[in-house]
């Protein structure tokens, strides 16, 4: 499944957000993402790609950020 | 200087009929057991107890989905009860500004164990690598008292209290004097437990003290005080109450429920398990001390009575070696026969029992109550059916816990 389309179904499922609202300059605070929750949207992605993210990486502030980050877990 | 004095304003708790408080009370009054068999899906050897478990609560309409995601079990049961106490007090439940005289006292005796008990399930049965992030702040013994000062935006202390089955009394009692001493003016106190973890149950089974039952006599499966009685039932729920400073309450025009006059709390030191009659006659005298109250004031004793063979003769032994004469005259009745042993929650939920019995002037019975004990008679049992007592004046409710640790609460009617 496409990055994107992963974060939309995982915040429809716990937040009741509308895929609408989750696009790529979409804040995650504004759609009630907190770093609890980034913590798990990461693991989601982790466990998707079979492999963790490294340690170091910035902390993403929007929708198009956090799938920057995954998305390298996977080599694109 | 006048002594503080502190008042029950608020009641809630989630119960295993499904209604709220009141319905929960009449329901025991009816001697109405919410007690049934229970099988797990394990494979291959399910758990099969008579159990009592809160199958009706709407944990994502009560607390919205996102919420409930985010809490174990005995946090949602927490949270729950805290709604509707809160809401019973009168205080709007979406206010979360800041308040710094309000507080919270939690009492929990296996905190999150069911989401450390997923996380073991994961690793090793699943082999998985790993577990979701979120488990440290499930599984914590205080997440259910954070979540409801987040709730309700409650910045006084935040207190998690683990004293097993006396949990949620100590947490009242503690609660209870931090308003008299003039640290708090409002503390939503109680507690919550969900101890269906299959190795909790399996833990309890090893211990002997699980009474038996199966489909069809589950729901008689606690007697406390019979001499025909087998044990406890282990219960899910939670249950708490909003205490409040008395002039405080009557500026804002409350509904008093009844007052919490006295607290005592002691300690057996002696074993871990076999309670000992002297120091639950320690936290007998030590709160009707506290409260100011005489002997002939109390009407009603809501027993801890757990239903096993040493617990119940040793708790009739210290009443009837603090009141005397007066014990045979004492109203006493062992809830538990039919909301089951809630652990850390059962404290509260008692409590909740015994305002209401003062405010309706109703006592609830010990259900299934047959032929009471030699060993524990000596006290005027409410079997079988609700006793109404005109002119309740005042009202113990006792929390005896494993480890030895007793709390006594004294409420008067206000």
């Amino acid at each position: 499944m496409e990055s994107l389309a992963i974060v939309r179904e995982f915040l429809r499922e716990r937040l009741s957000v509308p895929s609408e609202r989750v696009h790529l300059s979409a804040a995650l605070a504004d759609l009630g993402v907190d770093s609890l929750m980034l913590l798990e949207l990461m693991f989601e992605f982790e466990e998707r790609h079979g492999s963790p993210l490294p340690r170091d990486i910035k902390t993403p502030k929007t929708v198009g950020e956090l799938i920057e980050v995954v998305d390298g877990l996977s080599g694109r | 200087m006048k002594r503080r004095r502190v008042v029950v304003t608020g009641i809630g708790l989630v119960s295993p009929f499904g209604g709220d408080a009141l319905d929960f009370f009449g329901r025991l009054l009816a001697a109405e057991s919410a007690v049934r068999f229970f099988e797990s899906p394990d494979v291959p050897r399910p758990l099969a107890i008579p159990a009592v478990r809160c199958d009706g609560f709407d944990v994502d309409g009560v607390l919205g989905r996102a919420l409930a995601g985010t809490m174990d079990r005995f946090s949602q049961l927490g949270a729950g009860a805290a709604l509707a106490a809160w809401r019973d007090a009168g205080f709007a439940t979406d206010d979360r500004s800041e308040k710094t005289d309000c507080g919270v006292a939690w009492g929990t005796a296996l905190g999150g164990t069911l989401a450390y008990e997923r996380g073991y399930r994961e690793l090793w049965l699943n082999h998985r690598p790993r577990i979701s992030p979120l488990s440290v702040v499930l599984g914590m013994n205080n997440a259910a008292a954070a979540h409801i000062a987040i709730l309700f935006g409650l910045a006084n202390a935040c207190l998690s209290y683990t004293v097993a089955c006396a949990s949620s009394a100590v947490a009242i009692g503690e609660a209870f004097r931090r308003i008299r001493a003039g640290e708090a003016t409002v503390m939503l106190a109680g507690g919550s437990d969900a101890p269906h973890a299959y190795g909790v149950v399996r833990a309890w089974e090893a211990l002997r003290v699980l009474a038996p039952g199966d489909a069809d006599n589950a729901p008689r499966a606690c007697r406390p005080f019979d001499s025909g009685r087998s044990g406890l039932v282990l219960g899910e729920g939670g249950g708490a109450i909003v205490l409040e400073e008395r002039d405080h309450a009557l500026a804002r025009g409350a509904t008093i429920h009844a007052e919490l006059a006295g607290y005592g709390s002691t300690c057996d030191h002696t074993h871990l398990v076999r309670p000992e009659m002297r120091g639950q006659l320690r936290a007998i005298a030590q709160a009707m001390q506290d409260a100011g109250l005489a002997r002939d004031e109390v009407d009603y004793i809501n027993a801890h009575g757990t239903a096993t063979r040493e617990g119940d003769p040793t708790e009739i032994a210290a009443i009837r070696e603090y009141f005397g004469g007066r014990a045979r005259h004492i109203a006493v009745s062992g809830t538990k026969s039919m909301h089951g042993h809630l652990l850390g929650a059962a404290g509260v939920v008692e409590a909740i029992v015994t305002v209401l019995a003062l405010r309706r002037g109703v006592v609830p019975p010990t259900a299934w109550l047959e032929n009471v004990d030699p060993d524990c008679s000596g006290v005027r049992h409410v079997a079988g059916s609700a006793e109404r007592v005109p002119a309740l004046r005042a009202a113990l409710s006792n929390s005896f816990a494993f480890g030895g640790s007793n709390a006594v609460l004294a409420f008067r009617t206000h």
